[in-house]
């Protein structure tokens, strides 16, 4: 029996390795992707086993240090580890970007694919009322909901990503018009189709193209906006390791020549956005097949 | 033809009025050299042999003489001849009296002063003679006649533009200035900068720079490239941590100053645990000075010793507390919590040292059992809530000072449970009537030995954690020469110049 | 062509019915929100030395303790007067402000969102025409670097880099150089008002003043458009449409003008959204730059809670962009052939 258990672990591993190949043949942008986002998803996962300090801690001695032995990326202005606070921030970037990237998927595809298909008075209805979102600057609305509902990191989650759906919606909309007028689109109306499932089996695998593309630059906004309201004081409080608090504070010291408080963070993000980026593009790769050998 | 010297200012906002009775960002920072006072204070050689204030020596100013009457109520100002506004007008009673009736229409700033001055009747006897009536003798009334307000309007260039409906001028004073100070707004371009130039008739010695523009640049780092490329020759609210950096640029000269304001945590006995005094004390114990002064202040604060600090006369060393941990368990056991307590510490925007103070309290009270949790709001609404009979905030961070140097005024403010500083609903009676007291005290060994014990009656309460002084540190350029800290902590920019 | 000016105006005058409720719609959220917000400007007003009559007094003449649907009664019968109220710091009309200060942030947008579409279009769908090859990875990560780059961050490095080290920008404190003469108000932007009456001194410091700021947003601005470019016109590559194009034996050329007209819906609206919410963003840059825009004047209202300001702000930011909507929208409707 235990034989039987080993060949089939065997052939197990070795289906997943073929897989794994064949994976990486078809989309190495999606194998870099997936890595760097797993490796930035183990770091928050384990940040307590990785981080030599804790992120809060204030050595009261040591304000703004460069970096060194003790302080590998040195010390803010408070004192604390740069360091610790990068790999604690992972924890908050998982936590704010990904849950208000995926509201912002979440409620602007669905309306942006129905706005585009069925058109008319629905169609102007819903964008104009996203276009009431759209034009409000999100700075007042997320102030003002924020202070409402309470200073949660959810509701401000939630504010960031229904605040940013819009543009989503108006961009899936812009395209779903275009696959509208297609061909294969057309004969698939012809046969009989439901209108739902022309919208979810044809129109939306090709419109998803364009919701991976936006969905790691909302991402960054999101820990972008997210700093900009803990400098007004909604949402972050201090001393909580948010790299885009970090960034904003850090930045002041650029000019006297202290640099690491604001690099480090900023270089972190940039390189979990890199990681989302080229999962987003493998992903696609992989999807459409339209998609390979356009061009080559 | 004396050359024109033009001081370029980087500051974080152009100011958004000139009416020293309505506050508005900025407006102090302009208006304490635009509106002189009636006196001045003296100078002294300081530590070092510069030039600083001398608190207990009140000049002549506007005022060339005064006399008092035996009981301290009266007093009769003689003013200097000659005094000419920029449109040539010459200061004369009426000037006085007409800034009071506003002051008392506007019911604002101007009106609180002339309360806590127990100013009672403002009258002219003559041309150039001013009477005050006081409803009692009282040390602050000559000090806050030093300051910018009620400002003294030239009356006659403000009349010309009343209206029915605004018979004092008020909105075009809140926009325009006419006064007797060293300089006088020209220009002012909302958002982007606002020229003032030299009084041409001002009465005392003319100041070296003949022009000032205060140029809006809202990003402090952006202010720090300035002034270290000489694109400007003062930089406003310099970040502290960045202070070090520039004491050691030779382009720049950073002046300190420990001035006397204090930053301290206050804690509103409304609201429990701090109902306790054992808590407010065993708070008291479990703060950690020494990293406070390090990490805080880098090193460079003057560790705050009493609710009044030097420069105030009368200032002792009351607050005898020192970080204490086993002393902070053993009160907060006492007292009911032997458990420790979980509290909320609020903190805002109003001054640089506030989120850093704040987290070192939340580090160091959390070894005593005192679980912290920060948390910031905006200033208005700090600003809302601690005000004098709203009080709702339990636990918060605030700097105590004020514009005069006078220990009860400062009291009176700060402590008392009239006081419009007050922002800890720090209400009690035995201390409201020792400061009651020292405010009309005439006895100088009484006076000294009522604001003593009013001290140490605070610093037994508990209600400040006193910590340090942040002290005032101006940017400048290099060469500047002539600073001179004056109490009301605003530049007062007739002193400088710079022969590069 | 008759019926094309119809079609026009047809479109016009429906978008504007329906603009005018979400309009009215953003003003009363804004004035809502913004009281319901937890802010009280009324103590600041009062000032540092101020007890609760004064606080009392200073609310009622403000209006403040009316009902809130009072105050909008209210508000909207003076907004019908042309009033957008008064800033509570010193009395400034804001229409007035509007006016003075909206030029300078739609100088900054407009230009930096043209560079922006100028360089990021051509770069996108070069990167569309060959996925994967070189081009494309350099061209990403350009843009990868661009719109993850905090804003802040990036202005103060511009500064670091160019003023204060290499002394190659003018000082960061204005739109124009202490010395040069501003030209006569025509416009209210600098630049356009400077060539009105050929002062080339000063569209020259103009110019200068500008460099750094509209280079770092047409960085931000930028990245989008690259990704959204290439993203758009892959797509289109692969759709039906040209397959049967190229199938037909058209020529590469054609097959890409063709590409290119169907691009032109989804790019411009996309266009259209960017402006948008780079208006909003212009607030950091001008914040950095000491420009004296819109931006900037709104986020100190906000942070001060001088509610006519933020109203006004609001609104001017929401006229505008159903502004831009409604073109883009007009422009989409005239060159889609199928719709």
């Amino acid at each position: 029996m235990l034989a039987m258990d080993k060949t089939k672990a065997q052939a197990w591993a070795h289906g997943f390795y073929v897989h794994a190949i064949g994976l990486t043949r078809r989309s190495p942008t999606f194998v870099a992707g997936l890595c760097m986002v797993l490796f930035f998803l183990g770091v928050a996962i384990f940040a307590g086993v990785i981080a030599p300090y804790s992120p809060t801690e204030s050595f009261s001695y040591d304000i703004l240090r460069a970096p060194s032995d003790r302080f590998i990326f040195g010390s803010d202005g408070n004192g604390m580890d740069v360091f610790s606070r990068v790999i604690y921030g992972c924890r908050y970037a998982f936590g704010i970007a990904v849950p208000a990237g995926l509201i912002m998927v979440g409620i602007g595809l669905p309306l942006g694919l129905i706005a585009g298909y069925k058109g008319g008075l629905l169609d102007e209805v819903l964008l104009r009322t996203l276009d009431v979102l759209r034009a409000f600057p999100t700075i007042i609305l997320a102030l003002a909901v924020v202070a409402a509902t309470g200073q949660s990191l959810i509701s401000m989650v939630v504010v960031i990503g229904v605040l940013d759906s819009p543009i989503f919606a108006r961009v899936v909309r812009a395209e779903v018009l275009n696959l509208r007028a297609s061909t294969f689109v057309k004969a698939a109306v012809a046969m009989g189709n439901p209108a739902w499932r022309v919208m979810v089996v044809h129109i939306l695998p090709n419109a998803i193209l364009g919701a991976t593309a936006q969905l790691p630059m909302r991402m960054a906004w999101a820990v972008r906006i997210s700093a900009t309201l803990a400098f007004i004081g909604v949402g972050i409080q201090a001393p909580t390791p948010e790299w885009g608090a970090m960034i904003r504070q850090g930045a002041e010291y650029v000019i006297t020549g202290e640099w690491w408080a604001a690099l480090f963070p900023g270089l972190a993000l940039m390189l979990l956005v890199l990681g989302f980026n080229l999962l987003g593009d493998g992903l696609t790769d992989i999807l459409d097949p339209k998609r390979r050998g356009v061009g080559k | 033809m004396a050359q024109e010297k033009t001081l370029v200012m980087a500051m974080s906002a152009t100011p958004k009025g000139f009416d020293p009775d309505i506050w508005v960002p900025g407006q102090i920072e302009a208006a304490v050299n635009l509106y002189e006072g009636l006196t001045k204070y003296g100078t002294r050689s300081g530590a070092n042999g510069k030039v600083e204030v001398d608190p207990s020596k009140i000049e002549p100013h506007l005022a060339e003489s005064w006399t008092v009457s035996p009981d301290g109520k009266t007093y009769v100002f003689k003013l200097k001849r000659g005094v000419r506004s920029p449109f040539g007008n010459e200061l004369t009673a009426q000037d006085i009296v007409w800034t009071y009736e506003k002051s008392a229409l506007q019911k604002r700033t101007g009106q609180f002063m002339r309360t806590a001055a127990r100013i009672e009747k403002v009258e002219a006897v003559s041309k150039y003679e001013v009477r005050y009536t006081l409803s009692d003798a009282n040390r602050i009334f000559l000090g806050a006649l030093t300051l910018h307000l009620p400002a003294i309007f030239d009356a006659s260039e403000a009349k010309k533009h009343a209206t029915p409906d605004d018979p004092y001028a008020t909105k075009w004073l809140a926009l325009n200035t006419a006064g007797y100070g060293p300089y006088h707004l020209q220009a002012l371009q909302a958002g982007q900068q606002a020229v003032f130039v030299v009084n041409p008739n001002y009465a005392f010695k003319k100041p070296y720079y003949t022009k000032m523009i205060w140029r809006e640049v809202p990003s402090p780092a952006t202010r720090v490239a300035l002034v270290r490329t000489g694109q400007v020759q003062y930089a406003e609210q310099i970040p502290f941590q960045q202070l070090t950096a520039l004491r050691a640029d030779n382009t720049v000269k950073v002046e300190s100053v420990p001035g006397f304001g204090g930053a301290t945590v206050r804690m509103n006995p409304r609201f429990p645990p701090f109902d306790k005094v054992k808590v407010r004390q065993a708070v008291a114990y479990a703060t950690d000075y020494a990293a406070i002064g390090e990490a805080v202040f880098l090193g460079q604060g003057t560790r705050s010793r009493s609710m009044l600090n030097s420069p105030i006369a009368g200032a002792v060393n009351a607050y005898k507390y020192e970080t204490d941990y086993n002393k902070a368990k053993q009160l907060l056991a006492e007292a009911g919590y032997p458990n420790g307590v979980d509290v909320t510490l609020e903190y805002s925007t109003n001054w640089w040292w506030e989120e850093p103070l704040v987290l070192q309290m939340q580090a160091s009270l959390a070894k005593a059992g005192i679980r912290v949790t920060p948390k910031r709001i905006p200033s208005t609404e700090m600003l809302a809530r601690r005000t004098i009979n709203v009080w709702t905030v339990p636990f918060l961070t605030h700097l105590t000072s004020s514009f005069v140097p006078d220990p009860s005024y400062n009291m009176f403010l700060t402590a008392h449970c009239r006081g419009s500083s007050n922002v800890n609903a720090n209400c009690d009676a035995a201390m409201d009537k020792l400061i009651d007291a020292s405010v009309v005290e005439r006895d100088q060994k009484r006076w000294l030995a009522l604001i003593e014990q009013a001290q140490n009656l605070q610093a037994d309460s508990a209600t400040f954690i006193e910590t340090f002084l942040p002290g005032t540190h101006e940017v400048f350029a290099a060469c500047m020469k002539g600073y001179v800290w004056k109490p009301h902590n605003r530049l007062v920019w007739k002193d400088l110049s710079c022969n590069s | 062509m008759g019926g094309q000016t119809a079609r026009i105006a047809r479109f016009i005058g429906v978008r504007l019915a329906v603009s005018a409720p979400v309009i009215l719609g953003i003003v009363f959220l804004t004035f809502m929100l913004i009281r319901m917000g937890g802010q009280d400007p009324v103590a600041m007003l009062a000032g540092p030395m101020a007890d609760e009559a004064m606080l009392n007094a200073l609310r009622a003449q403000l209006q403040l303790d009316q009902p809130l649907l009072a105050q909008f009664a209210n508000y909207m019968v003076r907004i019908a007067h042309g009033d957008l109220g008064v800033s509570w710091q010193g009395g400034i009309p804001v229409l007035n402000e509007i006016r003075h200060l909206f030029p300078a942030t739609l100088e900054l947008v407009l230009l930096s969102v043209a560079l922006a579409a100028l360089i990021g279009i051509p770069i996108g769908m070069r990167a569309a025409t060959k996925p994967n090859g070189w081009f494309d990875q350099i061209s990403r990560f350009v843009s990868l670097a661009g719109f993850s780059m905090p804003t802040y961050w990036m202005g103060l490095m511009a500064i670091l880099v160019f003023f204060y080290i290499l002394r190659w920008a003018p000082a960061p404190m204005g739109r124009l150089s202490m010395e040069v003469a501003a030209p006569a108000v025509v416009t209210g932007s600098i630049l356009v008002d400077a060539l009105l009456e050929a002062n080339w001194r000063a569209m020259g410091s103009a110019l200068a003043h500008l460099a750094l700021p509209v280079a770092c947003f047409t960085m931000l601005a930028a990245a989008p458009m690259i990704k959204q470019t290439r993203a758009i016109v892959i797509e289109i590559m692969g759709s039906d449409y040209v397959r049967y194009a190229r199938a037909n034996g058209f020529s590469a050329a054609t097959v890409r003008r063709m590409a290119l007209r169907n691009a032109a819906t989804p790019l411009l609206t996309f266009l259209g959204s960017e402006l948008t919410s780079l208006l909003a963003a212009a607030a950091l840059i001008e914040y950095i730059f000491s420009l004296s825009g819109l931006g900037q004047w709104g986020l100190n209202a906000i942070l001060l809670g001088d509610f006519a300001v933020v109203q006004g702000y609001v609104l001017t930011l929401a006229l505008f962009s159903m502004a831009i909507f409604m073109v883009i929208d007009l422009i989409v409707m005239l060159i889609e052939p199928r719709n």
